[in-house]
């Protein structure tokens, strides 16, 4: 078994502190790292010794037995077993769940579990609703506990028919807990499209959640809150698929429970290895993941290792790059036109990618349109042949609605993985925005 | 782009194209609609054709898709349940931010109607040595003519709104020497109308500097313009205060039929102000007559300063060229000091700074360049286009500063501005501001005074220069302003801000500026819609021929114009999309038609003689 590494900065905050030395012996679940700001407890995954700690990891080399028992958290309330287990939001930011439950809804508010897996591709937040959904609702019900939320709500897409008759099933008798169907378009699952999908409150970008009575938590983070409490354990596990160019063809590898601080190469080689000739590798969606290199470990936010189809070369052409709040960042982008070989000659942002005080962008109404034309009438102005969109799908759409015939060669962020998992490319809108909360009612497939 | 509200009811009129997507069963609103501005440049690629569409104003009332149709999709009588009919066939007022000009209705704003057999009721609250004559004919009640209140100097304000008195706040005068000949000699002096300069005064300009390495002086008479110079940094009035006057008041003395021209390069040739200079045959780089520029006849006492290499971008390298010019101006300076009144013309050239109460009170704002490098002024020296006693724009943090429009005339500003010359400022340009005499003289104005705002270089010292100008014109309470500006790009964004920071205070505003077709408005907003194109360009350019697209009498009068017609309340039409000369033509020729005057208009570079450079680059 290859060295774990363990990242002290495994999500949003500052970066976690040691509190074990070099020659320690560890255990699965013992407390390796505490948090100096906002953060969450970090725990060794595996049996073994400590054998470096260096500024940003600390590195454990494994014993050969490691038997399944683990150290457990000490008892507590709920709340208090959460924030000592280090959850944190799985989805992908990863702020620290006991922080975010920690509110006082005194039974006047909402936790909503996003079920929606809405990065294209990924497959364990489905897999998981499909095997193992009792865990997840016992999260549920833990988190209103702890928030004194009356009501959950359930957003999944309404793609998931299997998942999705079991949870109709399973909560048929909890008058407080109901689902919401979303249609198969991005960005579904992020947070305000969440709330305004389920509760139809639009919230602004410096808003949280919180300002519409609502938490908003990912489903696997509802089992891993599950697990703190019933069983004690502590957070050093993830599930994540893995997909892509790789040998055995394109399906999605789902990887339940992989210890925290496992390799890229190790994943990737469960499962079945690169097929050949690639052009990156991935951690995270295909609109908001990075490149990554196979000796990365994976940490409790990572949700996919994904392999790409080689890059097309375009030969240094002038690009010009669209950048989306739904996607990647301009560093990204910059990062993808260079692998590309296109030569960057016009920036524009989305209208509605707001910056934030730190810095990021947010989205003003994630998922609806405000237009492009104008944007693309610089691209073509600034004598731009092809054009790099980080767009959600609507955006997608309202580019390829004037981009194409103004002679703009229109490539989406996600393209090479999206041929390399077999989704179709984001381009032009197939699809409808609403969808029927019948479940048996089938959606108007435009014909366009 | 989606638009607001707002933007959807100004463009109730123009067709209604949907920006984005939008499924059937959508009530329209105004999130759904694609900006109007942008129509024109897609009927342009072929991407939007509005024939047949329904107008904004027709759909925003619950109008709801029976269709689900793409973006740029027109919205038809047959995608919608229901629409409004058309009101009438009003025309929508257009306002737009635009860099070509605009046509003005050209009517002098209405002179006060006279009071027929009204009462004519005078109050002063506080005041001596009031003198008020009424006509005789007053106690009848038949009174043709308004009631005239002149109100001695230093009284309260004696509060009859209607006319009143003009009143002179200051004067200055130019007393005129008329300089023949240009020689050297032992000593700086002037005799006999010729200027003598001192044989070596080279070395102490040189000594003066620590960035200067060298300093040639070539007098170029009139039958010698066909030589080489290197990039023209300055043309200076050669000018001094009488007695103790300040600058602004007082007199002036000033030498005729000669000036002083600076330039130069560093130490490796490169241009000061390399990336758009005035290098070559001075004949054909000189828009010859314009305010700042020489005119043809005069003779030219030329600085080639060298400064130290790799300075010529860098601020204290500009700077030292022009303060060891200054060292020979100076030195002029205190020959004309001594000579005798009698060898002077006779008849002082005068100019008064008059108030006119009760008229349209307005204020001129010269943004002036304050990036730093060669882009920098020198403001209130202690002589005319000196350096001593002057603190740089830079230095002051580029904020607003009040001065008289005597002042401007008195060569207040020296102006240390090269890249891009064609339509930068010089100093000599201050000395004849043809926006600050059309205002002085206008009897229909009441010009209260001239702003100068440096252009700093970073957007956040932009707008904050800006919103203190805006305050600045509040407190001022003004009928209208104007705002000059010199060069183009970088220096738009302030300026355009400028415009904004007045026009949002309801003040109608006039905007000056070189746009033509390279220098096209960068940014905009709402309350630019009154602009005036300083360009004289044949092909609309930055040309590189000194002063070629400054601010003329001719534009100063449009200007003018149109600010009166804004005053009074009337639109001023939309541009049109391209830069076209016809529009500025036009709008002469209604201003000529109006006040019966004929119009002089300047000629452009194509009356030069062609240079390489010229044929080369641009023409």
């Amino acid at each position: 078994m290859e060295n774990l590494q363990i990242l002290l900065r495994q999500h949003v905050g500052k970066p976690c502190a040691p509190v074990v030395k070099v020659g320690d012996k560890v255990k699965k679940g013992t407390l390796i790292a505490e948090p100096t700001g906002l953060g969450a407890n970090i725990f060794s995954s595996a049996y073994g010794v400590v054998e470096d700690i260096t500024d940003d990891r600390i590195i454990i080399k494994p014993d050969d037995e490691q038997p399944d028992e683990y150290e457990k958290i000490p008892e507590g309330t709920p709340l208090e077993m959460v924030k000592a287990a280090g959850v944190v939001g799985m989805g992908g930011a990863g702020f620290p769940t006991g922080i975010k439950l920690d509110t006082h809804f005194d039974g006047d508010g909402y936790i909503l579990v996003n079920a929606s897996e809405c990065e294209p591709g990924l497959r364990h937040n489905i897999q998981q609703m499909e095997d193992e959904p009792e865990k997840v609702l016992k999260g549920v019900k833990y988190a209103m506990e702890i928030s004194g939320a009356n009501k959950a709500i359930f957003a999944i897409k309404k793609k998931n028919r299997k998942a999705i008759e079991k949870l109709d099933e399973l909560i048929k008798d909890e008058p407080n807990i109901s689902r919401h169907l979303l249609a198969d378009i991005y960005p579904e699952g992020e947070e305000r499209a969440v709330v305004r999908s389920c509760l139809g409150i639009e919230l602004e970008p410096s808003q949280l959640p919180s300002a519409a009575r609502a938490v908003v938590i990912n489903s696997e983070t509802c089992s891993r809150i599950a697990e703190a409490i019933d069983e004690r354990k502590p957070s050093f596990l993830k599930n994540l698929t893995v997909r892509g160019k790789l040998n055995g063809g394109n399906e999605a590898h789902v990887f339940m429970d992989v210890p925290v601080g496992t390799s890229v190469a190790d994943l990737i080689e469960r499962a079945g290895g690169i097929d050949g000739e690639y052009g990156e590798i991935t951690m995270g969606g295909a609109f908001t993941g990075h490149a990554t290199t196979l000796d990365a470990p994976i940490t409790k936010t990572t949700g996919a290792i994904l392999v790409s189809m080689p890059f097309v070369d375009l030969k240094g052409a002038k690009l010009g790059i669209l950048v989306c709040a739904c996607g990647g960042n301009l560093e990204r982008m910059e990062d993808l036109a260079k692998k590309y070989n296109g030569t960057v000659t016009h920036v524009c942002y989305c209208k509605q990618a707001q910056e934030q005080k730190n810095g990021t962008r947010k989205c003003e109404r994630p998922g609806i349109c405000p237009g492009q034309v104008k944007n693309n009438l610089e691209f073509k102005k600034s004598g731009c042949e092809y054009i790099l969109i980080g767009n959600c799908s609507d955006c997608s759409n309202t580019v390829m609605a004037s981009g194409p015939k103004m002679g703009l060669k229109v490539m989406h962020m996600t393209d090479h993985l999206m041929r390399a998992v077999g989704h179709p490319l984001y381009r032009t809108l197939r699809v409808s925005k609403e969808v029927d909360q019948d479940l048996n009612v089938a959606d108007n497939i435009e014909n366009n | 782009m989606s638009i607001t509200a707002e933007t959807a009811k100004q463009h109730a009129n123009d067709p209604a194209v949907l920006c984005c997507r939008a499924e059937e069963g959508t009530v329209l609103a105004p999130s759904n609609f694609e900006d109007p501005a942008i129509f024109p440049d897609l009927i342009d690629s072929g991407l939007l054709n509005t024939d047949g569409a329904l107008k904004l104003g027709q759909v925003l009332n619950g109008s709801k898709l029976t269709k689900t149709v793409d973006s740029l999709t027109p919205i038809t009588p047959d995608i919608i349940d229901k629409y409004d009919e058309l009101e009438g066939e009003e025309e929508a007022p257009a306002e737009e931010a635009a860099p070509a000009e605009e046509a003005p209705v050209a009517a002098p704003a209405a002179t006060l109607a006279p009071v027929v057999g009204g009462t004519i009721k005078l109050h002063i609250g506080e005041g001596k040595n009031i003198d008020i004559e009424l006509p005789a004919g007053l106690g009848g009640g038949a009174v043709a003519a308004p009631a005239a209140a002149p109100v001695a100097a230093g009284a309260a304000e004696a509060a009859a709104p209607a006319e009143q008195e003009e009143k002179v706040v200051r004067t200055l005068s130019r007393r005129h020497l008329r300089i023949d000949k240009v020689e050297r000699g032992p000593e700086t002096k002037i005799e006999n109308h010729v200027l003598y300069i001192e044989e070596g005064i080279e070395e102490k300009a040189v000594e003066s500097e620590k960035l200067v390495q060298s300093l040639k002086i070539d007098v170029i008479t009139p039958d010698n313009y066909h030589t080489y110079s290197e990039t023209i940094m300055d043309i200076q009035p050669i000018a001094t205060k009488e007695g103790e006057a300040e600058l602004g008041e007082g007199v002036t003395r000033v030498l005729d039929g000669v000036l002083m021209v600076v330039s130069g390069t560093d130490a490796n040739g490169v241009q000061i102000g390399e990336f758009g200079s005035s290098e070559g045959y001075i004949d054909e780089n000189m828009m010859w007559g314009r305010p700042g520029a020489a005119d043809k006849g005069e003779t030219l006492i030329k600085t080639e300063v060298v400064i130290d290499a790799g300075k010529n971008m860098e601020r204290p390298g500009p700077i030292a060229a022009h303060k060891a010019t200054d060292v020979i101006t100076d030195a002029i300076r205190k020959a004309l000091k001594k000579v005798d009144e009698s060898e002077f013309e006779a008849d002082l050239e005068e100019f008064k700074q008059v108030r006119r109460p009760g008229k349209k009170k307005v204020v001129v704002i010269k943004e002036i360049m304050g990036q730093g490098a060669m882009h920098d002024n020198f403001l209130f020296p202690v002589e005319p286009v000196g350096t001593l006693g002057a603190k740089p724009n830079v230095d002051m943090g580029n904020v607003p500063i009040a001065a008289s429009p005597l002042e401007v005339l008195d060569g207040c500003i020296h102006a240390l501005t090269c890249i891009g010359p064609a339509s930068k400022e010089m100093s000599r340009h201050y000395w004849r501001e043809p926006l600050v005499l059309e205002a002085l003289h206008d009897p229909e104005l009441d010009l209260c005074g001239v702003i100068f705002v440096g252009s700093p270089q970073a957007n956040s010292e932009k707008f904050y220069v800006s919103r203190r100008l805006g305050q600045m014109v509040e407190l001022l309470d003004v009928d209208g302003a104007f705002v000059t500006t010199e060069g183009f790009g970088n220096n738009h964004v302030d300026f355009v801000t400028h415009i904004e920071n007045i026009g949002k205070r309801g003040i109608p505003v006039v905007g000056f500026s070189f746009c033509a077709a390279q220098g096209a408005l960068v940014v905009g907003n709402k309350y630019c819609n009154a602009m005036i194109d300083n360009n004289k360009s044949m092909s609309g350019i930055e040309n590189e021929v000194l002063e070629c697209n400054t601010l003329c009498p001719e534009d100063a009068v449009r200007g003018v114009a149109m600010l009166k017609a804004e005053m009074a309340g009337e639109e001023v039409k939309a541009p049109e999309r391209k830069y076209n000369v016809n529009v500025k033509t036009n709008n002469l020729e209604l201003i000529e038609k109006a006040t019966g005057k004929k119009i002089e208009t300047v000629e452009n570079e194509q009356s030069l003689p062609m240079s390489e450079k010229r044929r080369e680059k641009y023409d």
